[in-house]
């Protein structure tokens, strides 16, 4: 048994996977499926309202599930890694681990690789289900246009799990944790509002997603990209060094 | 040698006032100079708030002083809260791998089933914890601390949860540690520290008011007492011994019971009995008088 065994079990034993992976699934199949029949949806509830409802192209099967995926998987996620990564909102807990260790670090990294492993998988599955499914509802779409998308989508979960992280360092609870977390992830759009800043906040990439799979330029989200591997790896960094200075 | 010396903790606060709030500092630990023989078990006592639980933190690193010194002298430390508390979902036997693996990335298996069998958990090593008891926390938390071998253990009130036969265990323990490693133990249970502990330490309002060997701050606070059971009634007998010029006071403690205290024992052991005799009191038994850990505890601490 080591720590990261023991984030291993965390996430099957505590059935943390099974929610993880059933969420993105179920948006995974949902989307396309949403994609394909919104015109009859809307025919049934519309009654006599005609409602006009452009015919779906492939990349509004991918589109649908990333709406989903990252407002209730993105909310799921990071309540799971608040969970894991707020080890000392019970300090007895925190003692076990603190006093053991060599560094500090060697409790966050473990939690932070293993829950962002578990996301991105399970972001991915959702998102090749996504693919499959559009494929043989709407038509196919561009593989390279997807992955692009997918992994892009993936590096602003792990941004978040990033955040997460840091704020469980200061926090002295889960719900703390998350409550923050979130607060600050959705302060990320408003500060976007100023066009020429936009561009370059992670929360960009989520419209990435959407746009590399309508055969968007990647050029359009580097800028983006490359902030969010900075803001990452700085809130990791930072995270080790308040837990650090953490009194117990 | 653990030692500590001038060892301050000051935390902040803030107060609420009529005029908003103002901010202050209050004095966890107040210049400690701890002073542990190595292999010694160490007794740490004091009321609540005295600042036992910080001085353990801040000799686990786990707190940091405001000033003073600390030499511990290995990085091979053991901590036990006093309520300690596991993930639910792994059992016994996968804590205590986990403790050992994160000390010294060893897997030594016979070491795991050894610390479970000597904290008497064998048969619920393969249980998930979530479900144990306190006391079978208290018992788990023991194993995970001492499977690392650590050379200096600290351990916060370890059988404030037990059962009698599960504190008797974790005392004999404890002594069986006496040697091989430093323990530092804080306890409300005096008669725990009186058993096991070569040293004691009391901590009053973050002070060390008192350190050194048990005997020591028995005998130092002893006072030359005998206590005398008679036959009732008892005041005659006390009225006549108070007129006795070297009997320095003579107190009732209940019907038939006296306590006399004299200047010195050998005046007590030679005079006391004719005196008594004197006085025609029945004597049913008489034995010396020492104060118990918690009397001279109080008597420090008030």
């Amino acid at each position: 048994m080591n720590l990261w065994r023991l984030e291993w079990l965390r996430l099957v034993r505590t059935r943390r996977l099974i929610a993880l992976l059933g969420v993105f699934l179920f948006f995974g199949f949902l989307g396309p499926l949403t994609a394909r029949y919104i015109k009859q949806i809307i025919e049934n509830f519309g009654g006599n309202v005609q409602i006009v409802v452009p015919d779906p192209v492939p990349a509004d099967g991918i589109t649908q599930y990333v709406g989903n995926a990252m407002q209730i998987g993105l909310l799921v996620s990071m309540g799971i890694a608040a969970a894991a990564l707020a080890f000392d909102a019970k300090p007895q807990m925190g003692i076990f681990l603190r006093t053991r260790v060599r560094r500090v670090s060697d409790i966050i990294v473990p939690r932070y690789v293993v829950m962002v492993a578990a996301v991105v998988a399970c972001f991915m599955l959702g998102s090749i289900a996504a693919l499959y499914e559009t494929t043989v509802l709407i038509g196919s779409l561009s593989i390279g246009g997807w992955l692009l998308g997918t992994l892009v989508g993936s590096l602003y979960l792990a941004f978040a799990v990033a955040l997460v992280s840091l704020v469980a360092a200061r926090a002295n609870s889960v719900m703390l944790t998350l409550v923050v977390s979130v607060a600050i992830l959705l302060l990320l759009p408003v500060i976007g509002v100023i066009p020429d800043v936009a561009p370059w906040l992670p929360s960009h990439l989520i419209g990435g997603v959407d746009g590399l799979v309508r055969d968007g330029a990647f050029g359009d989200y580097l800028r983006a990209t490359i902030v969010t591997i900075g803001l990452t790896l700085a809130a990791l960094w930072l995270a080790v060094r308040v837990a650090e200075r953490r009194e117990l | 040698m653990i030692t500590t010396s001038g060892l301050t903790k000051d935390y902040g606060t803030t107060r609420g006032t009529t005029r908003g709030t103002t901010r202050g500092t209050t004095r966890g630990l107040d210049h400690v100079d701890l002073s542990v023989t190595r292999g010694s078990v160490y007794g740490l006592v004091g009321p609540n708030g005295a600042g036992k639980t910080t001085l353990l933190g801040v000799l686990a690193g786990l707190r940091r002083a405001t000033s003073g010194t600390i030499d511990i002298g290995t990085t091979k430390v053991g901590v036990l809260p006093d309520t300690p508390l596991f993930d639910g979902w792994l059992t016994a036997r996968e804590v205590v791998e986990l403790s050992l693996n994160m000390s010294d990335g060893s897997t030594d298996q016979d070491r795991v089933a050894a610390v479970i069998a000597e904290a008497g958990i064998t048969e619920a090593a393969d249980r998930a914890v979530g479900g144990f008891s306190r006391g079978m926390l208290q018992r788990l938390g023991v194993a995970a601390t001492l499977v690392a071998e650590p050379e200096l253990i600290l351990l916060d009130e370890p059988c404030s949860a037990l059962d009698p036969l599960g504190r008797r265990e974790v005392l004999d323990l404890i002594s069986r540690l006496r040697g091989d490693a430093t323990v530092v133990f804080s306890s409300h249970i005096l008669a725990d520290v009186q058993e096991v502990c070569d040293t004691v330490g009391i901590l009053r309002q973050g002070t060390l008011v008192f350190e050194g060997p048990l005997e020591q701050l028995l005998v130092g606070k002893a006072q030359p007492q005998y206590l005398v059971r008679l036959r009732p009634p008892i005041e005659p007998v006390v009225a006549t011994l108070r007129t006795v010029d070297w009997i320095e006071r003579v107190t009732g403690v209940g019907p038939d019971q006296i306590r006399v205290s004299g200047a010195n024992l050998e005046v007590l052991e030679t005079g006391l009995v004719p005196a008594l005799a004197a006085a025609g009191a029945q004597v049913v038994s008489l034995a010396p008088d020492a104060p118990s850990l918690e009397d001279v505890f109080l008597e420090v601490v008030k």
